[in-house]
């Protein structure tokens, strides 16, 4: 799953035409989720599964201990990471966030209907060759 | 895949005057099997229900069914969620279902969580939004899950005048929008006395759970559904891997053809029993044979099966009391290949061991079968195994599915041959321990007699109601031919159906009553 949220947060990076900078577009990738998942799952619904997904994300990337929640479902204490981490490292936590995030979803779901949700939100990213809910989060690049 | 019962294509009068044309309501595949029977045709277009019942009755399911069965991109089904049951698991949960097509997600079929909205507005605010999805969507089916769990809230929040104003204009709103509407809930029966929510909607689906000893079934009913002819009563329910299936309690047997004015009489396979039926069974007729065990009627029913196949009819066996195997097996001991129409589609032999399933799942099994072959002939082998078979609490249904099951397929021109197992007992000739007879036109009743040292058997035709038949009391064996009838009718002895007979003409030499029993081999 590592390689799939490397893969977004990637191409979320490279379209972006905001004025943030590309390292802080890395974690507005759950943000593009968001009113899909709210619409199934209410606000509500999202920030548990948010708010879980960063419990285990947390175990594999420490630093992401100063995020938190917010009640509408957005993150805190970005800009913080953003000030103490390397863009690599910075990066590393959105995808691994992300990737929690996403296994969640096939834990629930289940990958086929993960994989729709998420191609409907990124039709034009190609997850093809990619394993799709398999593995750890921790996997390596294949 | 949407399936519509297709509508009259519409034309202009001939004549300005005269009749104006009714409408016609067009009828949707509800997607549940046997449901559409049970509703006269299907679900009503534009019609504003309610599925209701108790926890576990499988309402969020049918629901289900009835949306991926006819949403389509052009329009789709809006599923809005309503503090009950959360749509992820929903989605866990009802994709384990075959008919859950994940292709039409977020495009054909839309789950929309309103539970935040209810929550934190008023009633209007939520119908706005529905109004606005409904809208932008062009949604043909809309689903409000739990409607009773919205509504309560709305209750305890502004009184049950706002919610009565709220259920009005939404059912007003959702029908001028021609929308086929389902609002799904958890209902207890006292709560439609005086609830205007149930006087309001077209129809009313009940779903509820009984539990008898160690089995549970769940039922249906179609309390209303205005504007058509629906199948009145409690109809069986099971939840399987396909999602609900209801069974009809005329097992969807209405109108099916009727039985052949011109009658033909059938070989039973036994050319000397069918001396004694008048020339043999008449096609459609529903033969009971009874007996003790041993007596032969499993034999007899393969004969009659095996003849079947012969003349180019195709069969069905029902077993309960052995395996097919068993069956085929003995068939083989008389020259009979059964194994070979079975390979070739022209027999089944249904093994039915269900042990928790009601008596319509089984018939429903049976009739399946039947049309799969398009069998003439049907052995039950026996009835006793039948309900035994059943669970506890559906065996006071037996009879009375029974009783509809022979019926319409006798009345269909199938011909049903039956066994019983008898206890004989030897003061009496009983047909059978429970009264069946009724279900049947003809009636051959096997038994055992004790003749000079011998346990024998004698069969004799009790009844055939569509013509006259031999009064003669037979001696038959059976041999590697199957069943043969042997003596003619025994005037030498008096009382043989008491199976203890006294001899009342002359004792004939010993050696001319050898025992005629010999035994079949394999």
């Amino acid at each position: 799953m590592l390689n799939v949220a490397k893969r977004l947060v990637t191409y979320e990076m490279l379209s972006n035409t905001s004025r943030e900078t590309n390292t802080q577009v890395a974690f507005h990738v759950g943000d593009r989720l968001r009113p899909q998942l709210a619409t199934l799952m209410g606000n509500g619904g999202y920030r548990a599964l948010l708010l879980r997904a960063l419990v285990l994300a947390k175990a594999e990337a420490p630093w992401l201990r100063a995020v938190q929640v917010n009640m509408d479902g957005s993150l805190k204490g970005l800009e913080e990471l953003h000030a103490q981490l390397s863009p690599t490292h910075f990066f590393d936590c959105s995808v691994v966030l992300l990737a929690q995030l996403l296994l969640m979803l096939v834990a629930f779901i289940g990958e086929n209907l993960t994989l729709h949700l998420v191609r409907e939100v990124w039709p034009n990213v190609s997850l093809n060759d990619l394993e799709f809910g398999k593995g750890a989060t921790s996997e390596k690049d294949g | 895949m949407k399936k519509t019962v297709k509508a009259a294509k519409p034309t202009l009068p001939k004549k300005i005057v005269g009749k104006p044309a009714k409408v016609t309501i067009r009828k949707l595949a509800s997607g549940v099997p046997g449901l559409d029977d049970i509703l006269g045709g299907g679900l009503p277009e534009f019609s504003f229900n309610i599925i209701a019942g108790t926890p576990g009755c499988g309402k969020t399911t049918m629901a289900h069914q009835i949306v991926f069965a006819n949403a389509t991109p052009t329009k789709p089904a809006l599923y809005f969620s309503v503090l009950g049951e959360p749509v992820i698991k929903m989605l866990r949960y009802q994709q384990q279902f075959t008919f859950f097509d994940e292709s039409k997600l977020n495009k054909a079929v839309r789950f929309i969580n309103l539970s935040d909205m209810v929550l934190e507005k008023d009633l209007n605010a939520v119908l706005e939004e529905i109004i606005k999805q409904v809208t932008e969507a062009n949604a043909g089916i809309v689903v409000v899950d739990s409607f009773r769990t919205l509504a309560r809230k709305a209750r305890s929040d502004v009184g049950d005048v706002e919610v009565q104003a709220f259920v009005h204009r939404l059912a007003q709103f959702l029908t001028s929008w021609e929308a086929t509407t389902f609002l799904v809930g958890e209902y207890v029966e006292a709560e439609t006395h005086n609830n205007s929510l149930f006087t309001l909607v077209d129809g009313i689906f009940w779903l509820s759970q009984a539990t008898e000893r160690n089995s549970v079934v769940r039922k249906l009913q179609i309390i209303k559904l205005r504007g058509q002819a629906t199948v009145p009563g409690l109809h069986t329910v099971r939840i399987n891997g396909g999602g609900l299936q209801a069974f009809s309690r005329t097992l969807g047997l209405i109108g099916n053809k009727k039985k052949p004015a011109q009658r033909r009489q059938l070989s039973i396979g036994i050319p000397e029993l069918d001396k004694m039926l008048g020339g043999g069974i008449l096609e459609g007729d529903s033969l009971l044979v009874a007996g003790p065990s041993g007596t032969g009627k499993s034999a007899l029913a393969t004969q009659f099966i095996a003849e079947g196949l012969r003349c180019g009819e195709p069969g069905i066996m029902a077993i309960f009391e052995e395996r097919p195997e068993g069956y085929t097996q003995r068939a083989a001991t008389f020259g009979l290949n059964l194994q070979r129409a079975i390979q070739k589609g022209t027999l089944e032999a249904l093994y039915l061991r269900p042990l928790d399933l009601s008596v319509d799942e089984t018939m429903q099994e049976i009739l399946d079968a039947i049309k799969r072959v398009g069998a003439k002939r049907l052995v039950i082998d026996s009835l006793v195994g039948f309900e035994m078979a059943l669970a506890p609490g559906f065996r006071a249904d037996f009879r009375e599915s029974l009783y509809r099951m022979i019926g319409a397929l006798t009345g269909a021109g199938i011909t049903i041959l039956s066994t019983v197992e008898v206890e004989d007992n030897f003061t009496s000739l009983q047909f059978s321990h429970y009264a069946i007879s009724f279900l049947t036109d003809d009636i051959i009743r096997l038994r055992y007699v004790e003749i000079d040292g011998q346990l024998r058997k004698v069969m004799v035709v009790i009844k055939m109601r569509g013509g006259n038949h031999s009064k003669d009391i037979r001696e038959y064996v059976i041999t590697n031919k199957g069943v043969v009838v042997i003596h003619p009718r025994r005037t030498d002895y008096n009382g043989l159906i008491t199976g203890i007979p006294q001899r009342s003409g002359p004792r004939k030499a010993q050696e001319s009553e050898a025992a005629p029993e010999p035994k079949a081999t394999k």
